[in-house]
């Protein structure tokens, strides 16, 4: 009975019974709909081809046509039955009708999870990080230092690990270069890439990857005294040993007034080992890196 | 129900079977595979939980209002009685879907493991070539291709235990230790011409150049020569011998030689003329180290597809 209000009108599926070889639609056919098959068989053919190519056959209780329905997909493939069949078509005015008289809450679930399939599809032509630039640092932080790279080779070999579309990887590419990370040179006809310095890239990702986690990067967040001492640090043995009034004594000697505070903070960043108790000796490495970040903090930031 | 601002909602792993819809305000969704820097938001009208409803799946995020927000629950109960009144084909819809899903969930999973693979293999060959033993942290590992290509650590450790099962290398706690340092470089390196230039790598060898190659290695081996700047060299009157005990009878000739010549993993003693016989030389030198570690490449390469996706 019509009531008048459309959410309480439902239209029920059509149950058939067909005999086989009965198509039960074809890929072509403008109606889009879902087919459950209750009793017998059903088999999915191409029919672009001669002969036809079969594809799946079902048994009952499966059904066809979700996509197309739930997902505006076009059908890929006719679908005929094998034997006597009885089935249950859930036509788009059925399914709309149904999906009307369903909590709002029954109709997310659906929808979330028909979204979910799709979501997940094109997730698997993308690229899985968020930040490609970083990515591509990355990638070219292990490019052997002043060998000449062909560009398109370079770039094919670094979308084929990534699936970063080719064009957004060459204007990362060109942001590098534009950093001074990496040169472009002619070399003959071919445009190639040169890294001069690949330890810039590596400190570039480690800067933006902190940028990302929303987190201030230590080497750029040192005080003039801390500079001063890193400076004085570097011209320092691994070797010296000393204890840490030792060494606050010695950097107030070379002018550098360092407070307790400073000292902890140094020590927490890595820029010295304890030797043994109380003692304690410099990290060359940890220098260098924090003095390599000062001195390109302009290309880091990208202020050229 | 409604919720203060920061009060927490749920937390991840919990098993509540229930969906939330929220009806004002805003959530945010932390979870231990994203970046804490970056929340999921849910705002008003946003359905959470629907694996959780539908498959008592443990929940995805730890959600915490981030203003004063309501929301209105519904619970394994609702769903079970809003089902039963709906026609049964409803129910095979939404069976369907969610297998689908798990299909899919599985198609990806498998997807991005292939995909890893390349760039675990590059970074891996970087970090190798930073140190001058043969070991390299997982951690740090996982760590630069979650940078690269966003993989996650369990997906690298995954990934490292097939490695290790086709024997290209062994985890001992937190490293992943190599026997060649050419090894991995070289099986990347098969990989990438595989996929960028379509064609079989020539480092991949046909049967006969692979005997050729193991005969050479065992008499490399038996030899009491020592290896010079690596290399190793055997007379052609050894060969010959040889490939007739190994290669069940047959004859070493000029052409059994030929491949492995033009690709320059075996040199002649002279020139080796094609058409001449093959005592026209009077030994074959090659890389000891190199031709070990391309008949190891020939050995894994092509178990590892199938392994990938086991």
């Amino acid at each position: 009975m019509t009531t008048g209000d459309s959410r309480k009108t439902i239209i029920p599926p059509v149950r058939i019974t067909v005999k086989a070889g009965f198509v039960v639609f074809s890929h072509n056919d403008p109606e889009r709909k879902i087919v459950i098959l209750e009793k017998g068989g059903l088999r999915a053919v191409d029919s672009s081809v001669t002969p036809k190519k079969e594809l799946f056959r079902m048994r009952p209780g499966d059904l066809v046509g979700v996509a197309a329905l739930l997902e505006g997909e076009s059908f890929r493939y006719d679908l005929e039955a094998t034997e006597i069949s009885d089935i249950t078509i859930v036509s788009e005015d059925c399914m709309e009708s149904e999906l009307k008289n369903m909590p709002l809450w029954l109709l997310a679930c659906v929808r979330e999870l028909s979204g979910q399939n799709r979501q997940r599809r094109e997730n698997m032509r993308k690229p899985r990080m968020e930040n490609s630039l970083k990515s591509l640092a990355e990638f070219s932080r292990f490019l052997k230092k002043e060998k000449p790279y062909p560009v398109e080779s370079l770039i094919q070999e670094y979308c084929w690990q990534t699936r970063v579309p080719v064009a957004a990887a060459k204007e990362d590419l060109k942001a590098l270069c534009r950093r001074k990370f990496l040169e472009l040179q002619k070399q003959d006809d071919t445009l190639c890439v040169v890294a001069h310095d690949p330890e810039l890239l590596k400190l570039f990702v480690d800067y933006l990857d902190t940028q990302d986690q929303g987190k201030p990067w230590e080497p750029l967040r040192l005080s003039l005294n801390q500079k001063k001492a890193l400076v004085t640090l570097s011209t320092i043995k691994a070797s010296e040993v000393k204890d840490a009034p030792s060494w606050l004594a010695m950097f107030q000697k070379k002018g550098i007034d360092l407070t307790v505070a400073d000292w902890i903070y140094m020590l927490g960043q890595g820029f010295f080992t304890e030797k043994d108790e109380s003692h304690f000796s410099p990290v060359p490495e940890k220098v260098q890196y924090f003095l390599l970040a000062l001195r390109y903090e302009i290309n880091l930031r990208g202020v050229l | 129900m409604k919720f203060s601002a920061g009060e927490f909602i749920c937390l991840e792993g919990d098993l509540s079977s229930s969906l939330y819809i929220v009806k004002s305000g805003t959530l945010y969704g932390t979870n231990t595979k994203g970046n804490p820097a970056k929340p999921k938001i849910f705002e008003a009208g946003s359905v959470i939980g629907v694996s959780s409803l539908l498959e008592n799946a443990p929940w995805e995020y730890t959600l915490r209002a981030q203003e004063d927000c309501e929301i209105e629950v519904v619970n394994r109960e609702n769903l079970d009685k809003t089902l039963e009144s709906s026609p049964t084909w409803l129910n095979s819809i939404i069976s369907f879907l969610i297998k689908r899903n798990h299909v899919s969930e599985e198609n990806k999973r498998k997807s991005d493991l292939v995909q890893a693979l390349p760039s675990l293999l590059y970074v891996f060959s970087g970090l190798l070539k930073e140190r001058t033993d043969n070991a390299v942290s997982i951690t740090l590992l996982a760590e630069r291709l979650a940078l690269m290509n966003g993989t996650q650590e369990e997906e690298v450790r995954r990934l490292l235990r097939k490695l290790q099962d086709l024997k290209v290398l062994k985890i001992q706690g937190d490293t992943a230790q190599v026997q060649s340092r050419e090894l991995i470089p070289l099986l990347y390196e098969t990989l990438r011409f595989r996929a960028l230039e379509h064609k079989v790598s020539p480092n991949i060898l046909s049967m006969t150049d692979q005997m050729m190659l193991s005969v050479f290695i065992k008499l490399s081996q038996r030899s009491k020569d020592p290896l010079r700047n690596g290399l190793s060299a055997i007379s052609t009157a050894d060969l010959k011998a040889e490939t007739k005990n190994s290669m069940h009878g047959v004859t070493l000739t000029t052409r059994t030689m030929a491949a492995l010549v033009e690709n320059k993993i075996l040199e002649p003693s002279t020139t080796l003329d094609f058409h001449a016989p093959i005592d026209q030389v009077e030994f074959f030198f090659g890389d000891f180290d190199r031709i070990m570690d391309l008949l190891e490449l020939n050995r894994i390469f092509p178990l590892l597809d199938k392994k990938l996706v086991e």
